[in-house]
């Protein structure tokens, strides 16, 4: 039995109808269902649907032998996971977005608002700047339109609701999309039937 | 119940490690931080407890074992094998609170030759398999994956990368690179080939073979075939796989690379390797091989959820005696077993014998 991790929401719908084309389906899955694991016995798979943040902490600590993850949620945790494909779904970018007349100025502290801690404290050490990381949990958007902080590191999908509040995009740090990842310890005892449903995958990303 | 606990298989390892003629060392409990902060690299957690000793001398309770042993270790031409079981003080998981964790592991240092390597690995199998027979060990070589960056021109500011996309069998990433340093589709197919390296041993060396590019790849191929070959022979063929996703710090381990894992555990339980590297950064000459088995990753494998106690004998005054007997007659027999006056709430347990003689 192979454990698999979905992300609630659209992306997790999209993720199962894929690996539904790839013989990986459930006749107990129901769209919009609070249920949260659903099984398949004679096809070897249970599903459970996770908070898109937390889909790569079940993988890492094996509760789950396989999920979709999005780069977002890999590059700021650096789970210790393999990350076998790239299913190409949920495209967007991470950012430094600001003001649209903002210009840096050097000589003070900069002030980044962002959800991605990790990320944006990678991102400006590379850079060698000197940053005060302002976490926020939501509407990151809000900080420099009320002078709270100087840049935003976000991901921007469509850029809409960033030219909606007068803000653009300056920099681009990495580009997102959802990634299978699978536990190290699965992938050599369950090594079959993980490899044979990468690979399957594979080939409907590919369709 | 797998039926082992921590304590007894620390006991079969050390019973193990001395038949093989390895002799035990007891290092100090704390160390001068500044070997830890100088090496800190090749620590596997980064977090080190640290406190003024008596001279006003910054000091560190240990977070590993290896560098202290490497550090006092006298490079005189002798080869010492030992072994230890010795608590580690770091934050399981590199998050949380600091935990004294049980560690047991085996260093050599000095000559090392290949029979020294053979007999390492055999012993990294012996040691998984008194865990339990379901075991995996991945086997990988420094001098192949730092062969591979040679022959690929991979730069030494993308070497992390690389290493990055290669400990997560993540070709789509190394792609990337395609453009940023100019490799052409032969560099990322062969990355692709040499990533998804895996499965049973035999036949993962045929590709490791098909993959060499240069000198130091093959001659790190060469030494992976030999050690396959020894190892199969003493009955580990099923146990042992080659993966090079477990690249470890190229400034500290050159070499053979192993990390141990137990089905049923989520993360490796094992880390190993040949360091050479460590040696000759600490000023001193030789060679030197190890692995360390970390129990805080088995504390939920020794300990599954379960019943505390498998019987439950509940006694009154006048059954107290024969209570105590049938009590003792079963913890013979190897069941856990408790006996009470009531039914305790705080614990599990699998049947109840009720001697009361209100029951009777």
């Amino acid at each position: 039995m192979i454990g698999i991790a979905l992300p609630k929401g659209r992306l997790g719908e999209k993720v199962y109808s894929m690996l539904a084309g790839a013989g990986y389906g459930c006749d107990a899955y129901e769209s919009g269902s609070r249920k949260l694991i659903f099984s398949d016995e004679q096809g070897g798979v249970k599903y459970f649907w996770v908070k898109p943040a937390d889909v790569a902490v079940y993988v890492e600590r094996g509760a789950a032998d396989v999920g979709v993850a999005g780069k977002d949620v890999l590059e700021e945790n650096n789970p210790d996971v393999y990350e076998l494909a790239d299913l190409g779904m949920g495209r967007c970018r991470m950012c430094v977005a600001a003001k649209s007349d903002w210009r840096d100025d050097t000589s003070r502290t900069l002030r980044v608002a962002t959800k991605f801690v990790n990320v944006a404290k990678r991102y400006y050490a590379k850079l060698g700047r000197d940053i005060e990381i302002i976490k926020l949990n939501g509407s990151i958007e809000l900080a420099p339109i009320l002078g709270m902080s100087d840049v935003i590191v976000d991901i921007v999908e469509t850029g809409t609701t960033l030219k909606e509040n007068d803000l653009k995009v300056f920099a681009e740090i990495f580009q997102i999309s959802a990634r299978l990842i699978v536990n190290k310890a699965s992938y050599k005892f369950k090594n079959a039937q993980i490899s044979g449903l990468t690979q399957k995958l594979i080939s409907e990303v590919k369709k | 119940m797998n039926g082992k606990t921590e304590d007894k298989v620390l006991a079969e390892l050390a019973s193990l490690y001395e038949r093989r003629g390895y002799m035990r060392y007891r290092p100090g409990c704390f160390e001068d931080y500044s070997l830890y902060l100088d090496n800190i690299d090749f620590l596997i957690s980064k977090n080190v407890i640290t406190f003024s000793g008596a001279e006003g001398r910054l000091l560190a309770l240990r977070p590993d074992i290896t560098l202290s042993l490497v550090s006092h270790m006298q490079c005189d031409g002798q080869t010492r094998k030992l072994f230890y079981t010795e608590k580690v003080y770091r934050r399981a998981d590199g998050v949380g609170e600091f935990r004294d964790i049980n560690q047991t592991g085996v260093e050599v240092v000095g000559d090392i030759d290949r029979a020294c390597e053979t007999e390492v690995a055999q012993l990294i199998l012996d040691t998984l398999s008194m865990v339990s027979r379901n075991c995996m060990l991945d086997i990988s070589h420094m001098g192949y994956t730092e062969g591979m960056m040679a022959a690929l021109n991979i730069p030494d500011d993308q070497k992390q990368f690389v290493y990055a996309c290669l400990r997560g069998k993540n070709v789509h990433d190394f792609i990337q690179l395609k453009n940023l340093c100019g490799l052409d589709e032969s560099a990322v197919s062969t990355f692709a080939g040499i990533a998804e390296i895996g499965g049973d041993a035999a036949s993962a060396i045929l590709k490791v073979k098909q993959c060499v590019l240069n000198q130091e790849m093959a001659a790190a191929a060469d030494e992976l075939e030999q050690l396959i070959f020894s190892l199969s022979e003493t009955g580990y063929k099923d146990n042992i796989a080659i993966n090079f996703s477990i690249a470890n710090n190229a400034d500290y381990y050159n070499g053979l690379i192993f990390n141990g894992y137990i089905d049923g555990v989520p993360k490796r339980v094992l880390s190993g390797g040949r360091y050479d590297k460590l040696l000759q950064k600490l000023g001193k000459t030789g060679g030197a091989i190890g692995f360390a088995l970390y129990l805080g990753e088995l504390e939920r494998f020794f300990k599954p959820v379960g019943n505390a106690v498998d019987v439950l004998i509940l006694y009154d005054d006048d059954s107290m005696l024969e209570a105590l007997k049938s009590g003792k007659h079963m913890a013979d027999g190897g069941r856990a077993v408790r006996i009470s006056r009531t039914v305790p709430e705080d614990i599990r347990y699998g049947k109840i014998v009720d001697m009361r003689s209100k029951s009777k």
